[in-house]
């Protein structure tokens, strides 16, 4: 094994503007959050977790521009695009298939896709 | 008369068969030794252009596999020591492979022990494009050129350096392993492994055009598994090789 070192890798849940879902019911939430508790367990017992975080809806986010020293402030999400984060992990992992094999956990407990991001490193670091 | 033990007359067209046949060997050795496709593939590139200048005079070495993959690797020591970033990688492989001197001796991990077939697992890793498979597979284990590979997807020579790039950036960036997964892995991995052998590629013959498009028209996963992508015969392919 060439590499000792670990890499941080960001797996994303995205959310889909105006997508009907369902809303859970007080038991199917009571097991949602069973189950990513248990999840988020087995990723710190295997000293995987780095942090994660959920995110209100797109539609609470405000953005910051600014130019010629002047501060424009707009309502609304950054991106035109109809996903938006909705939540993320950050995690700890020797090579990609370790990264895959901990978004496959995920992607089964909250029923959504994840994507698989590396962090950028400096190199030598 | 000829003497019987003057060297074979080697010209250019020997080489290119040597080539074809050593250079996804080398290739695959280099990564192992210093974790960088760039540097391995650059490496090899400059062993031939040596062994382009060395062998018609000389004669080919009793192992012309071999001699490549040694003046590689030493060719790419020489540069990446000149370099501050090489530098660092070579102190890297100094300490994380003590004593292993002879490049043609892989590393005893994994179910099989081949430095190409750990190479066609990271050409063909799922987290590819099906496309970026067949290319680097060609590339590197096939030793076809950019233009070659380019020629197989009809797409011209600059788009395809982009695309190959593009792939090796990815691996590097996000670490995509250079080894033959487990034993319970192998199969899900051969399914997207085995299709970038639909272009029936041997080294030296670029895929026919008309395949691989027809393959990327269907989108068909693994609906063809004639032939291994370096025409070797792997103990461990019996879904492709046998």
């Amino acid at each position: 094994m060439r590499r000792i070192t670990m890499a941080q890798y960001l797996l994303s849940v995205h959310t889909v503007e105006g997508e009907a879902r369902e809303p859970m019911t007080e038991e199917e939430m009571r097991q949602f959050m069973e189950r990513v508790g248990v999840l988020e367990e087995e990723i710190k017992s295997a000293g995987a977790w780095v942090f994660s975080g959920r995110l209100h809806e797109a539609d609470t986010a405000t953005v910051v521009r600014v130019s010629n020293s002047e501060v424009l402030t707009t309502d609304g999400p950054f991106a035109e695009s109809k996903e938006h984060l909705g939540g993320f992990y950050i995690i700890e992992a020797e090579d990609l298939d370790a990264a895959l094999s901990w978004a496959a956990k995920t992607a089964d407990c909250v029923k959504r896709p994840i994507e698989v991001r590396p962090f950028w490193q400096a190199p030598g670091a | 008369v000829h003497d019987v033990d003057a060297p074979p007359k080697i010209d250019e067209a020997e080489v290119g068969r040597i080539f074809r046949e050593e250079s996804g060997r080398s290739v695959a050795a280099l990564i192992r030794i210093f974790g960088d496709i760039d540097v391995a593939e650059d490496a090899v590139q400059e062993a031939f252009a040596v062994a382009l200048r060395k062998w018609p005079g000389v004669g080919l070495p009793p192992n012309p596999g071999g001699w490549i993959t040694t003046t590689a690797r030493n060719r790419a020591i020489d540069r990446l020591r000149r370099e501050s970033r090489g530098r660092e990688l070579l102190s890297e492989v100094a300490v994380l492979s003590p004593g292993n001197d002879d490049p043609g001796a892989p590393e005893k991990e994994g179910p099989v022990q081949d430095d190409r077939l750990r190479l066609i697992f990271t050409c063909c890793h799922p987290a590819l494009s099906m496309e970026a498979q067949v290319a680097l597979t060609l590339r590197l284990l096939g030793g076809l050129s950019t233009k070659e590979v380019a020629r197989s997807f009809l797409v011209t020579e600059p788009a395809m350096a982009q695309r190959l790039a593009r792939a090796k950036r990815k691996i590097k960036a996000a670490r995509i392993p250079y080894r033959v997964p487990e034993e319970h892995g192998l199969p899900e991995r051969l399914r997207p492994c085995w299709p970038s052998s639909t272009s029936s590629t041997m080294p030296g013959s670029p895929a026919q055009p008309t395949q691989i498009s027809a393959r990327r028209r269907s989108g068909s996963h693994g609906s063809s598994r004639r032939s291994c992508p370096t025409s070797q015969r792997w103990p461990a392919c019996s879904p492709c090789c046998s």
